[in-house]
């Protein structure tokens, strides 16, 4: 328990980030959402209830805001004043960012939310002392926190819901912080076998609940260091790049031409989800 | 996870199911209890399988996985559950399936609580004045029998919701070996009038819809992507439209009088006069100019200026509208339940068909359907047209026995109708049930069914897409409940109380179903294979996938018949038009008990775990009323109370309340919210096929004076994004996707 | 004006002081039964909250720290006050000071005690809050010490201990005096105890002359270092209307704002509960208010500078923020705040008023209003209209249980406090004296000046 295990400790849970110093290999999660295919049906938000044990709060608890949804469906409409929204409504589905520079990281008293090797935004649930200061930090507002005991809570999980329950996903009990994992469960396992085959995950091998689930495969989800992945391939196209604050494909003056972007970008927090623009027929 | 190979291999493992089901279901059982408690097992009422000697295919900690049929709605997609320790935890789409392809909407992923439903009933259940009595399945079937001594053929009823594969040919016996013809399928939402068109425009009930090759889909309130017909299906071919054929991204163009989520999707939004629909599809014929014979005299009429007038739709609109039909094709043009929902639907329907004719899409993005060689298993469809003849029927008094089965009337028949009065006139009234629903509680003997993940079945959907299919549904787990039975034990049991010779070989459904299945495997695909094998390799795929005969469609267009009622004049009383909103996860309400189902948000509105009604802001200030205010919605039959959402996508001479909610049964997660507009809706019906013209309900509506907080997802900024770039959006021509991944 | 008297006897500060830690008045009885009602419905309110969750207390997503972290600001800017007089103008040599820094002393310590609550009742795994302290362990497992919330733990930690310390230290001499006038009992063995065998030889008195001046300046950047780190726990995140460089001298100065508003208050109701009116002089009273105006045109100068930078940074979001806290669901909080903070200490600058004891009274209580309604404000609008518009909240009103928790800290604060009066002399007896010593030593200067001049 000496001051230099102590800095060392440090310098490996600490590394500059977007990781300079320690390039990500061979994992680098990370995340594509088409806004133009994506039409706010919100199975991915269902989804990821059902795989990740998420506790339905009822009513008054959502009236509260005190709802659990890791992944929320956001629907925006003009905002000039319209009579009516004829070119449609936009939808988002915002979950954590898992940014390569979180600045829920830095905040947390007790490191409970890590980034891991794979380019993860860990929360260990056990660590948390609930002091919700990452939610504070937050930019996305993506953070949710136990306010209650929900599994002890009347009708979140009645003795039969409990047998629906994922064994690969803690329920979490009042007073921690938590939030979209990437759905951490299937990469670990996508991991442990294919390294007990002395490969890598390969593209397609993993997919995060909302993945699977979104019925236009709005949501492609893969390792951004395999240039294989369609991940890799859509970031590369669109060039969006994962450790810049400024795209340079928008410094141009006639414009990208390109319609991907990361979300409030410049609070330089490096989001690891790509989106793309949602399309507007200009001829009607 | 395990990879997809050890998968299949332990899905396909030859084993025999029911030994699998035996050991999987109570050893799975003891593992799920002692997990999370401890007592069941320390008192000596479970018994713990050794994992050491565990079976083959029980692998702790790592999950099986099986497909079967999602229930949760009738356009039958295939899904794929994952099993660990006898338990289903989660379901997906199966990846073969030509409808669903590996994907599952929201309302699909409920299904497991569906299952898991900690309301579900769990006994035989005989009412003893207003409450039920537990009772055993041979006093149930004995009592059943009982009744139904000495009652002729056409005094028994039987009322269902949609039904298809071999328990509607068991059924079938069933009714036939009772003397009856009353099979009575009552679907509360169902394209029924576009069916009906489409049989006078194609030739077929539903055609084949190529989203993905058109280029532009112009759709009259067809909710495609939400809740129309097979949505999974729609989404995914709506994908690939939006991707388009080189770079060229397909242009959706949505005509309708309240938004629904294809409409919040499209790239361009045209709010009709409700009911106009179809005189705005014969404008666009009229600007096209293309159409001949009688179609060209038809629309000579119908001139921009006057359909402008008709619909609201401006001049410039229809007229953009009609150049990129010209300048791009094929084309396809929809016609959905708000252009059915009239007395003049059929109308409406026929005029948009038309469209399709002039604009020579039949044949190119209309496909003619495949039919499954087995016409006995096709879906039975129905709507309120057989609730209508069935409730005549009990207003006369004309039943004494009544069985009710996947439908729950009393909930979602129109107020006007007073279907539940004339319910109680029935002498005995059986419900095969899930949940104690309102038409449960007022039957005298309840029937508890096992879930979709406990049953087996088949079905045929009425949708399909390459090639036919037959879906087959396998208990992914043992029951959850001692005493709940398959509808289709049910029935075969009720049959062997009427022919028991014919019938004794079948110890049960499964064994009903697996002979039906081998008699026929020849043309299921089977044909030298051995029975075991066959078997075995048709529920690993969970679909039989047949080539099913093609037939062609009608493609000459003709206006005969097409004459629209005269314009209207508003109601001086009732003001507004009633839109019953039909969203995607609740339909029409039977699985409103869903918790993951309430809690997840109206994409439109966001709100969850209540109804509303839809106005637009500009009516709404117009009538002073804000955000969050009570109104008493009143049409003809009755008024219900709900709060106020300002919609900017509703037709200001509309209000839209949501069906689904408003149970006052069902269960804990049901009763008590919202409002069911089902209550006051009138019976108007369509003029040409006799169903209800949902949308013909007018109303008014008035303050109350109290005001509540809308529980919603929406924060405080309600849809803006307040000048930061959060969801972007771009035009088609700053952009080139071609390039893209 | 009747300042302290040159000719007052040393016996009679003595008896005087001694008096206050006899049996109570009627008053204090009253005071200390209200004191205990509130600190009980606090008391009631947690435990409610421990057993439940966080939930009822109203907070959610976005607002996820409500009241809790605004009255936590609160009593460590209340905190401040004891800092000031004691050490700052013991360092200045502020005669005026002396009958009045022992309370102030007290004052900062009970403060920083409920400041701490306050952390303690807004984590959400109260049980697990030691993971938050650095202590060995054989799994290597550390706080974040990135993390401003650490930084703030050990601050308000290290301040806290030192404060002690220093109260402790400043009241030996008096401790040796209360030892040497009390009747056997446990208050003799008490002070014989703390008074470490005072006897006040010269030796003595040098080592504690230089002891409590080492202390005093320690404390000093201790003081303006914690709330510098309070201020970094808004300041040092990302979010609009916390990400202002200014916050540590602002959050400094809104401390030493709130501290001299609650040391008038309590100047008045020990002046009056305890009869201290021959020491706690209207000339000192007229000093504190002289120096609680200037401070609070420092605060009002440091607002001006933050809602400037701002509004011409180019920050929308930012400016969002401030727009709503002028307008939105806040601005009745917000202008109060500024009606509070900025127009009222006007009053001071009415020299009629200065010694006007109702008024000052009110005044000061209406200071500190404002100054709690400005942590509220810092706090609040931040988390209800940040970066995401989609999660600005519209159900942020605290429940009864952040009430009753704060109010509750009022109560254990008064509570603290009444029980110090009696137990410990709440005016330092050797320092009035030396007070009296050097006004005499004035009065003969100027009296052999005048003869001289004759």
């Amino acid at each position: 328990m000496s001051v230099s295990n102590l800095l060392e400790n440090w310098s490996q849970v600490r590394h500059e980030h977007p990781v300079n110093d320690k390039p990500h290999d061979p994992y680098k999660w990370a995340m594509a959402i088409d806004l133009d295919a994506c039409t706010g049906c919100n199975a991915c938000s269902v989804a990821c209830y059902a795989e990740n044990n998420l506790p339905v709060v009822g009513k008054e608890k959502f009236q509260h805001g005190q709802q659990m949804h890791w992944m929320r469906v956001e629907r925006y409409w003009d905002e000039d004043g319209r009579e009516f929204p004829d070119q449609g409504f936009q939808f988002l589905p915002m979950m954590c960012q898992q940014c390569e520079a979180a600045p829920c990281e830095t905040v947390c008293p007790v490191a409970a939310t890590n980034h891991t090797a794979d380019g993860l935004n860990s929360q260990i649930y056990n660590r948390c002392i609930g002091s919700r200061y990452c939610s504070a930090n937050c930019p996305f507002k993506v953070r949710y926190f136990n306010w209650y005991d929900y599994p002890t809570t009347e009708n979140v999980w009645p003795a039969e819901m409990t047998q629906q329950l994922n064994p690969d996903v803690s329920v979490r009990g009042k007073g921690v912080m938590e939030k979209c994992t990437f759905c951490v469960q299937r990469l670990s396992a996508a991991k442990v076998t294919a390294k007990g085959e002395g490969r890598i995950v390969r593209e397609g091998e993993v997919q995060t609940a909302c993945q699977q689930a979104c019925p236009t495969s709005a949501i492609s989800f893969g390792n951004i260091v395999n240039p294989e992945s369609r991940v890799h391939k859509q970031w590369a196209a669109q060039q969006v790049e994962l450790d810049k604050d400024k795209q340079a494909k928008n410094e141009k003056e006639e414009g990208p031409g390109l319609r991907g972007y990361r979300i409030l970008e410049e609070l330089r927090a490096y989001p690891s989800v790509m989106y793309l623009e949602r399309v507007r027929e200009s001829a009607v | 996870m395990i990879d997809s190979d050890s998968v299949k291999q332990l899905a396909g493992h030859p084993f025999d199911r029911r030994d699998f089901l035996k050991v999987l279901g109570w050893s799975g059982t003891a593992v799920a209890l002692s997990g999370c408690g401890n007592t069941s097992i320390e008192d000596g009422r479970e018994t713990v399988v050794s994992y050491v000697e565990a079976s083959d295919y029980m692998v702790p900690g790592i999950g099986v996985y099986y497909n079967s049929t999602c229930a949760q709605c009738d356009a039958g997609c295939n899904i794929n559950g994952r099993v660990r320790e006898g338990r289903v935890l989660k379901l997906e789409g199966n990846p073969d399936s030509g409808i669903n392809k590996g994907k599952l909407c929201g309302l699909g992923q409920a299904g497991v609580q569906h299952h898991y439903n900690p309301d579900r009933v769990r006994e035989p259940l005989l009412r003893n004045g207003s409450k039920g009595e537990a009772i055993t399945w041979d006093k149930a079937y004995a009592l059943i029998a009982e009744k139904l001594a000495g009652v002729q053929g056409d005094e028994i009823a039987f009322l269902s919701g949609g039904m298809s594969g071999h328990l509607k040919v068991l059924l079938g016996n069933y009714l036939d070996s009772l003397g009856t013809r009353n099979h009575f399928v009552y679907e509360a939402i169902a394209p029924s009038v576009v069916r009906a068109a489409n049989v006078k425009a194609y030739g077929v009930e539903m055609p084949r819809y190529r989203l993905d090759k058109a280029k532009v889909v112009l759709s009259f309130g067809a909710d495609f992507l939400g809740a129309w017909v097979s949505p999974v299906h729609f989404s995914q071919q709506y994908a690939q439209f939006r991707k388009g054929v080189d770079g060229q991204r397909g242009v959706l163009i949505q005509v309708e009088s309240k938004m629904t989520l294809t409409g919040a999707n499209a790239d361009r939004w045209l709010v009709v006069k409700p009911g106009t629909e179809g005189v705005l599809a014969l404008g666009i014929i009229n600007v096209l100019g293309t159409a001949t014979g009688d179609v060209a005299e038809l629309v000579k009429g119908y001139d921009p200026v006057r359909v402008s007038r008709e619909t609201g739709v401006s001049v410039s609109h229809i007229e953009k509208v009609a150049a990129l039909l010209r300048m791009r094709s094929p084309s396809l043009v929809l016609a959905g339940s708000a252009a059915e929902g009239y007395a003049h639907g059929s109308q409406n329907a026929a005029a948009i068909n038309l469209l399709n004719q002039v604009l020579g899409n039949v044949g190119k993005t209309i496909e003619a359907p495949v039919s499954v060689p087995f016409p006995q298993m096709a879906p039975a469809k129905g709507n309120t047209a057989a609730l209508k003849s069935l409730n005549d029927g009990l207003a006369a008094g004309k039943y004494k026995v009544v069985f009710n089965f996947a439908a729950n009337p009393v909930f979602t028949a129109p107020g006007a109708m007073k279907f539940k009065d004339n319910f109680a006139k029935a002498g005995f009234k059986v419900a095969f049930a899930h949940y104690l629903d309102e038409t449960a509680l007022q039957a005298d003997l309840v029937l508890p069914l096992d879930s979709a993940l406990e049953d087996w079945g088949t079905q045929v959907p009425e949708y399909m897409t390459e090639g036919a299919q037959i879906n087959i549904q396998q208990p992914l787990m043992e029951r959850l409940h001692a005493n709940t039975r398959g509808m289709g034990d049910i029935v075969l049991a009720l049959l062997k109380q009427r022919k028991a010779d014919e019938y004794k070989g079948f110890e049960d459904y499964y064994a009903y179903l697996r002979g039906a299945m081998l008699q026929n495997k020849g043309a299921l695909g089977g044909g030298g294979v051995d029975d075991d094998t066959f078997w075995n390799e048709t529920l690993t795929r969970g679909i039989v996938k047949l080539a099913g005969a093609t037939g062609a469609l009608t493609t000459h267009a003709t206006a005969a018949g097409l004459v629209f009622p005269a314009h209207k004049e508003a109601d001086e009383h009732y003001p507004l038009h009633l839109i019953p909103g039909v969203t995607a996860s609740l339909r029409d309400g039977r699985h409103t008990n869903q918790p993951w189902l309430q809690e997840s948000p109206d994409p439109l509105t966001t709100i969850v775990w209540d109804s509303w009604v839809e106005i637009h802001p500009k009516k709404a200030t117009e009538l002073g009323i804000v955000e969050g205010d009570i109104v008493e919605v009143t049409s003809r039959t009755g008024s219900v109370k709900a709060q106020v959402y300002l919609f900017p996508g509703i037709h200001p001479e509309a209000v839209s309340i949501p069906v689904g909610r408003g149970h006052d049964a069902m269960g804990r997660y049901a009763k008590g919210y919202g409002v069911n507009p089902f209550q006051i809706m009138d019976t108007v019906f369509e003029a040409a096929t006799g169903e209800l013209a949902m949308h013909e309900t007018r109303v008014k509506i008035s303050k109350t004076g109290q005001r509540v907080l809308v529980v919603k997802d929406e924060g405080a900024a309600g849809a803006l994004q307040m000048g930061r770039k959060i969801a972007s959006r771009v035009s088609t021509d700053q952009i080139d996707l071609s390039k893209e991944v | 004006m009747k300042d302290i008297r040159e000719d007052i006897a040393w016996a009679k500060i003595n008896q005087d002081v001694m008096k206050s830690l006899e049996n109570p008045r009627k008053l204090y009885w009253v005071i200390l039964f209200f004191a205990l009602m509130a600190f009980g419905f606090g008391l009631g309110c947690e435990v409610y909250q421990y057993q439940t969750g966080m939930g009822v207390a109203n907070l959610n997503n976005p607002q996820v720290w409500g009241l809790y972290i605004a009255t936590f600001i609160f009593w460590i800017g209340m905190s401040h006050s004891g800092t000031l007089l004691s050490a700052i103008l013991h360092l200045m040599h502020a005669d005026w000071r002396k009958p009045i820094y022992r309370f102030a002393e007290a004052m900062t310590t009970f403060s920083l005690m409920t400041a701490g609550l306050f952390v303690m009742v807004h984590i959400g795994r109260l049980w697990q809050f030691y993971y938050a302290l650095p202590y060995p362990n054989d799994r290597g497992i550390w706080p974040n010490f990135q993390s401003p919330l650490l930084w703030d733990a050990m601050a308000i930690f290290t301040y806290l201990s030192s404060s002690v310390l220093f109260l402790f230290v400043g009241m030996i001499p008096d401790l040796a005096i209360a030892r040497d006038n009390m009747q056997a009992g446990w208050r003799q063995k008490l002070y014989t105890l703390l008074a470490l065998g005072w006897e006040g030889t010269d030796r003595q008195w040098r080592n504690f002359r230089v002891t409590y001046l080492t202390i005093a300046c320690f404390l000093i950047p201790l003081a303006v270092s914690v709330h510098s780190i309070v201020a970094s726990d808004f300041a040092m995140s990302q979010q609009p209307g916390w990400h202002v460089t200014s916050f540590p001298p602002y959050f400094v100065a809104g401390a030493l704002y709130s501290g001299c508003a609650a040391i008038i208050t309590l100047f008045i109701i020990l002046r009056y509960v305890f009869k201290f009116e021959e020491y706690m002089t209207l000339p000192i009273l007229k000093k504190i208010v002289r120096l609680t105006f200037a401070i609070a045109m420092v605060w009002t100068y440091l607002n001006a500078v933050e809602f400037a930078s701002v509004w011409y940074s180019h920050d929308q979001v930012s400016k969002d923020v401030l727009i709503q806290k002028m307008t939105g669901n806040y601005s009745p909080f917000w202008w109060g705040m500024i009606f509070c903070g900025s127009v009222v200490p006007l009053v001071f600058a009415i020299k009629r008023f200065q010694t006007n004891i109702p008024v000052l009274f009110a005044t000061s209580l209406l200071l500190n209003l404002g100054m709690w309604l400005e942590r509220w404000m810092i706090v609040a609008p931040t988390f209800s209209h940040g970066y995401y518009p989609w999660t600005w909240d519209h159900d942020q009103w605290p429940s009864i249980v952040q009430w009753g928790m704060v109010f509750g800290s009022f109560g254990w604060f008064t509570l603290l406090f009444l029980l110090f009066c009696k137990v410990f002399p709440s005016v330092s007896m050797y320092e009035v004296k030396e007070m009296v010593y050097h006004r005499t030593l004035h009065l003969k200067k100027s009296e052999t000046a005048e003869q001289g001049a004759h």
